[in-house]
Order: structure tokens, then sequence, then C-alpha cells
């Protein structure tokens, strides 16, 4: 009996032991996660906020820059500053422009026939 | 007896127990049942918000895609006058300098406000909302803020009890706010100012605030508003009492669609050439108003469209009744320009050729009751003849030659009388009577460019007709719809309308043309020096009351260049102009300063062998 009884407290001190801590282990972690996923839930939500903050302003800043691109390139404005500046230009006049013809696109071989060509490398003429 | 007592406390505390779980328990089926609706949408209410997301308007770009209208990111600061308690003087004092505002006018806006809706019943928004001023900028924004919070309201707020610290606190952080908003701005000022139009603000009121919408209102702005505009999106999502998005409970997030980008065909150098040549005329001759159009006629493609008096679509108190683009929507008598109509159309018939003779009655030719005159007595004129001089009895007999219905049908088919179809709003159609209503004269008239009215538009798109083989086409301004990307979301291509002449009768036509820029014709002062033009000169006597006036004329010059591969056509119309009033006087010479410049900028081979090489000088 007393034998019996020192078996069964033996098996009694590691069982339930590792469930219990197993099932608080499992309860703690689970609270812990919940906890670190409200967490991170709450950090990218911020995150998330600030980086659509940043967006806005880059976007916001990036119209105005095209605001100021068409400024500076606005034909107005160059009129303006080039007298204001008092540059002297003016556009060249069709008899200051020099126009040169378009160089041919193929050699002057491609002029010849194709007949003509053939002859000359020594082939067969072509025919159909 | 101790255990009956124990018995009885027992029992006692478990109908309490019970009791009170009872009433737990139908609490609870009450909270969560019976008034599961009513108190869902209290708590919704309490915690949901939905924002509109609004789509940012599309740009205007030219056709090298300069930028000629964007919208840009400003903000509308708004108050909440319950956070203000009666500190109104101060805050108002702080701010109006910043809001360029007056001041009695900002403090009076500062005070919490019941005021009545449309069905006459009490409301309190303005407790928590009023609206301070539009189209502010970032900068002025992060002033506005810094004032608030650098504000002294004459109290130690650190002696103050906690009710009274989170009073200033408040109302320093939370009483004047910002909200997003876009202001449409036109980079170029008043250049194509009538072509894009302008837009204004339309407001409607979404969960009982104002919100506003940026909405065209004339030009391109109107007539691509739906496509400009794009659509909104919404979010639904959960706020703090500060009204503080809650991000990790946003619920539905409904980006918006942005509006398309609209690529025009306009050129914004063509246009100043033209703006600024006018301006110069406008000044010299100083006309009512004066228009100029800038076109490539193979495809119908406007480069260039002026009204002078126009205004600055940046600056809402410069638009008026006369700045409106004559272009389209003024008629008037084309006087001579209008012989190509009948001239065109009679070569084409074959009814007349260049050659032809025709007696030009010395300038005073009886005709249907009525006596027709010439600006000078000719004798015998050919067909060309009667272009170069502008003949009025000559044009006049080719139109009895021509016959009133052939003469009805060619106008027809050159588009008079019908809108062109250009995409701006306010285009008219022009008069043009049908046969059964014309008088026996007017078959004699109509070729001089009488009894009909037509737009300027018109009367471009006819003469661009002969530029191109014949073809009319239909007038285009917009080259295609982009999206934010710059990814084409649709392509506009030429459209022809219809041949109005033959390629035969159109190259007579044209040889004729070319000689209204030479020393003997009407336009001598609009040849060009490396080009070879050809056009026609109008003066048409102004119509009041029914009767033609003497001292007031409608000038104009419609031409294009080089003549034998035409590559612009343009067209100056002057409204009684001063020092001169001749069309080929007072508008060739703008004509030929436009068409050097255009020429010039575009880079248009010349055409005319001249001076090619020989005073070229070294390129280098």
């Amino acid at each position: 009996m007393a034998g019996n009884l020192k078996n069964q407290s033996a098996t009694i001190r590691f069982g339930p032991a590792l469930k219990a801590l197993f099932l608080c282990m499992l309860i703690a972690g689970s609270a812990i996660g919940y906890v670190w996923q409200k967490n991170e839930i709450y950090r990218l939500s911020q995150q998330i906020r600030q980086d659509e903050l940043r967006l806005k302003q880059m976007a916001d800043g990036n119209e105005k820059l095209r605001v100021k691109l068409a400024d500076l390139r606005s034909p107005l404005m160059l009129d303006q500053r080039v007298r204001e500046l008092n540059l002297g230009l003016a556009p060249a006049q069709p008899v200051q422009v020099w126009r040169l013809p378009e160089p041919s696109a193929l050699p002057p071989e491609s002029n010849l026939s194709a007949r003509q060509l053939a002859a000359r490398q020594g082939g067969a003429p072509l025919t159909q | 007896m101790t255990k009956r007592l124990q018995l009885r406390r027992v029992l006692a505390l478990a109908v309490f127990v019970c009791a009170a779980f009872a009433g737990l328990g139908y609490r609870l089926v009450d909270l969560q049942v019976l008034r599961h609706d009513e108190l869902a949408k209290l708590a919704q209410d309490n915690t949901q918000r939905e924002f509109r997301q609004a789509p940012r308007r599309g740009d205007i770009l030219d056709a090298r895609g300069n930028l000629l209208a964007t919208s840009v990111p400003v903000k509308t600061v708004c108050a909440d006058p319950s956070l203000i308690g009666n500190q109104q003087a101060i805050v108002a004092h702080a701010l109006a300098p910043l809001l360029q505002m007056n001041e009695a006018q900002l403090y009076q806006k500062l005070f919490p406000r019941v005021s009545k809706d449309e069905k006459g019943e009490t409301v309190t928004n303005n407790l928590h909302y009023v609206r301070l001023q539009k189209n502010v900028t970032d900068e002025t924004w992060q002033k506005v803020q810094q004032a608030m919070s650098q504000t002294s309201f004459g109290v130690d707020e650190k002696k103050l009890p906690e009710s009274g610290r989170v009073f200033f606190r408040n109302l320093r952080q939370y009483a004047i706010f910002a909200d997003p908003d876009q202001m449409r701005v036109y980079p170029n000022g008043s250049l194509a100012g009538q072509v894009l139009g302008f837009s204004g603000v339309d407001e409607f009121k979404l969960d009982d605030r104002p919100v506003s919408q940026i909405s065209g209102r004339d030009g391109i702005e109107l007539a691509l508003n739906s496509a400009l505009g794009g659509v909104a999106g919404w979010r639904v999502t959960e706020t703090d009492r500060q009204q503080h998005e809650l991000v990790a409970l946003r619920d539905e997030d409904v980006q918006p669609h942005d509006g398309l980008n609209v690529v025009l065909t306009i050129d914004a150098a063509v246009q100043n050439i033209l703006e600024s040549s006018l301006a110069d005329a406008m000044q010299k001759h100083t006309p009512a108003s004066i228009t100029g159009i800038v076109m490539r006629p193979s495809t119908g493609e406007i480069l260039a469209m002026v009204t002078l008096p126009n205004y600055d679509p940046n600056k809402p108190d410069t638009i008026s009744p006369d700045t409106r683009n004559r272009v389209i929507t003024d008629v008037v008598e084309p006087g001579s320009t209008f012989k190509i109509v009948v001239v065109s159309g009679a070569l084409n018939e074959g009814v007349v050729r260049l050659n032809d003779q025709f007696d030009c009655e010395q300038g005073h030719f009886a005709y249907a009751g009525r006596v027709l005159h010439d600006h000078e007595p000719f004798g015998m004129l050919t067909t060309e003849g009667i272009i170069t001089k502008s003949s009025n009895i000559g044009a006049a007999k080719i139109g009895i030659k021509l016959g009133q219905d052939k003469l009805y049908d060619y106008a027809s088919d050159f588009g008079f009388g019908q809108r062109t179809g250009i995409s701006l709003p306010g285009e008219v159609g022009g008069i043009l009577h049908p046969v059964k209503d014309w008088t026996k004269v007017s078959v004699a008239q109509i070729p001089m460019g009488q009894g009909v009215a037509v737009t300027r538009l018109q009367m471009l798109m006819a003469m661009a007709a002969l530029a191109n083989d014949g073809w009319l086409m239909r007038p285009m301004l917009v080259s295609c719809l982009e999206d934010r990307n710059g990814n084409v979301v649709q392509k506009y291509e030429p459209q022809r309308v219809r041949q109005v002449v033959s390629d035969s009768a159109d190259k007579e036509m044209i040889e004729a043309l070319k000689t209204v820029v030479s020393p003997d014709g009407t336009a001598a002062g609009a040849a060009m020096k490396n080009y070879t033009v050809a056009g026609k000169t109008g003066t048409a006597q102004k119509v009041e009351n029914g009767v033609y006036v003497h001292d007031k004329y409608v000038a104009s010059f419609i031409g294009f260049f080089p003549a034998d591969n035409p590559q612009l056509c343009i067209s100056i119309v002057m409204d009684e102009p001063k020092e001169g009033y001749y069309g080929g006087q007072v508008c060739g010479p703008v004509f030929r300063d436009v068409a050097e410049r255009c020429a010039s900028y575009l880079n248009i081979p010349p055409d005319s062998p001249a001076p090619l090489v020989a005073n070229a000088g070294n390129p280098h």
C-alpha cells in the first residue's frame, strides 16, 4: 500500500504539474501575445498615420514644385526675364538658319537595280 | 438552530444573487436585444465618422506638357466657437492679420451662434464649426498655429484650476483648426485665359458640414468638368474626443479617383506670340476687340486662340462679359473673306475659270433694285483679279452665275450656319438663312459677305479647308486625356468633316489667294519674307439698328503659309479699328508678324527661294 502510494505520488508529481505549467504558459503566452498584438496594431496604426502624413506632405510639396517649375517655364515669365535682364535674345530669322539636306539613309549602291547588283556580285539575276 | 439560520441566510443570499442576476440578465437582454438597434446607432454616432476624400482636380496642359492650370493644396481655416469661451477679442486680434480678415468681422464669427435651417428649425451647428478663411497656404496655417500657441490670454494658466487649464489647452490646440482643400491656379496668368476658362466652388453639406468642390464655369474647365473633376472617395473610421482618427479602427477606406489631365493642342509659346502681337496691335489701332487664331490646317489643331480684352482666371474680378471668347460666341458679317466660298464653289462647279473676265462696272452695279459698290472702280477683271482686288461686283456676278441653290450648298458645306463642334461652351452656329428666305438681291450680296453672320472660327475653318486640299476639318482643341502618371486614357484624332471642293479647284483657288499679298493685292503688308502666303482680306461695315454705319468696320485677314504646303492658317480680326480700317491695312501686318514669329519658333522650312544660304553666314 505504501509502495503504491509512493508510486502514485511520483506519477502525480510530474504529469499534472507539467500540464498545469503548460496551461499556465499557454494562458500567459496568449495574454502576452494578445497584448503584443494590440501593441503592434497601435504601433503600426501610428506608423500608417505618420506615413500617410508624410506622403501627403511630399505630394503637396511636389505640387508646389510643379507650379514653381511651370512659373519658370512660362513664356510670359521668360519674355519678362529676357527684357529685365536685357539679354537681347530674339528668335532666329529664317535667313539665319542654314538648312542642310538630310543624308540619304541608303548607300549609293542601293540606287542600282537588283539585277545590276546581282551582276556586280557575280551572282545570278533575281528572278521570280 | 444555527444550521437552520445559516440555511435561511444562504437561501436569502441565493435568492438575492438570483434576483440580481435576473435583473442583470434582463438589462443585458434589454440593451443587447430589445434596444440593440437604437443603442448601436448611438454608439456608432459617438465614435464612427465618415470622411469624404476629395479627388484632386486634373491639370490642363499645353501640347508640349507645359502646365496651364493646376490645383494646389491649401487649407480652409475654421473655428470651434464652443471652445473659445470669452476670448474672442484676443483670438481675433491675433489671427486677423494672418488671415487677412477684418478684425471686427472675425470677432463676430468667433461667437457661438444658433441659426435656423430651411425648415425654420433651430440648429446649433455653428456652435462647433464656423469657416473663417478659405485658400490659406500651409505657411500661413503654420503661423496661425504658432500664434494660437504663443498668444497670451492675460492669465497665468499654471495657477488656474484643472478645468481652467483644460479650457486654455483646448483653446490653443483645438479651437482653430484647418480642413484640407485645394485651389485652382493658372501659372501663366491671362495666357489662354478664355480657352482655359475659370472655375468656381460648389458647396454642399455632408454630415452637417459644408463641403466645397471646384467646378468649371467656362472654357475647357467647364466643357471637360467631369473628366477633370474625378470621383470622391470616403473613409469610415473612428475618432477620439478631439476628432482625431484612430487608424487602427479604420473600417472602409475607398481612395478617391483623381481627375484626368487634359492635354490641349494649344502651344503656350505660340499662344504667347499671338497674344503679344495682338496686344501691340490693340495699342496701335485701339479696336473694341481683336481676335486671333493659329491653326494647323491639315489636322484642325488649334495652336493658339486669343480674344482681347481678355482675363486672368486667377483674378475673378477681371472677368466680365466684355472678356468673353468672341472667337466662338460672337457673329459678324464676314465681308470680303466670304468671297472664297463663292469663288471656290464656282471653280469647283466649272461655272467659271481663273482667267474668265468679268465687267466690274466701274464700281456701280444695279441689281434687283439695289446698287452694289466696290471700294474703288474696276473695269474688266479676271476671276483671279476679283480675288486680288476684292471686287464686290465681280464676286456678286460670280454668285449670280453660280446660282442661289449652289451658293447656299457651298456655304453650308464650308460649315456656315452650324457649330464647328469645338470643345468649348458657348459656341454659336452663325446665321445662314435657307434659300426660301432669301431676297432677290441675296445671291449678289452673300458673295460679298453681307446677309450672313459667321463666327471667326467658322471663317478660319473655311479658309483652312482650302489650305487642306478642300477638306473641311473639325477644329481640335483637346489632344488627349491622361491620368496622373501620364498614361493616355483617351486620344482624340483629327476628324475630316467633308471635302468641299476638289483638289484641282482648290489649287486654282490657292493661286488666286496668293495674289492677295502681291503688291497689286489688298494685303501687300501680309507678305512674308521667306514664305509664300495665300490669304484674303475682309472689311465689313457694321450694322446698327438695321442699317450699315459708315464709320464702324470689322477688319480681317485670314491666310496660310507656305501656300503650296500649308503648315499654319492664321486669322486676325479687329472690331472697330482706328488708324485705318481695311483688313489688309490693319490686320495684314499683324498676320505677318505672328506668322514670321511662329515660323521661326516651329522651324517651318521657307519656300521662297530668295535668300536661303546666301545670307546665312556660318552657322557655327
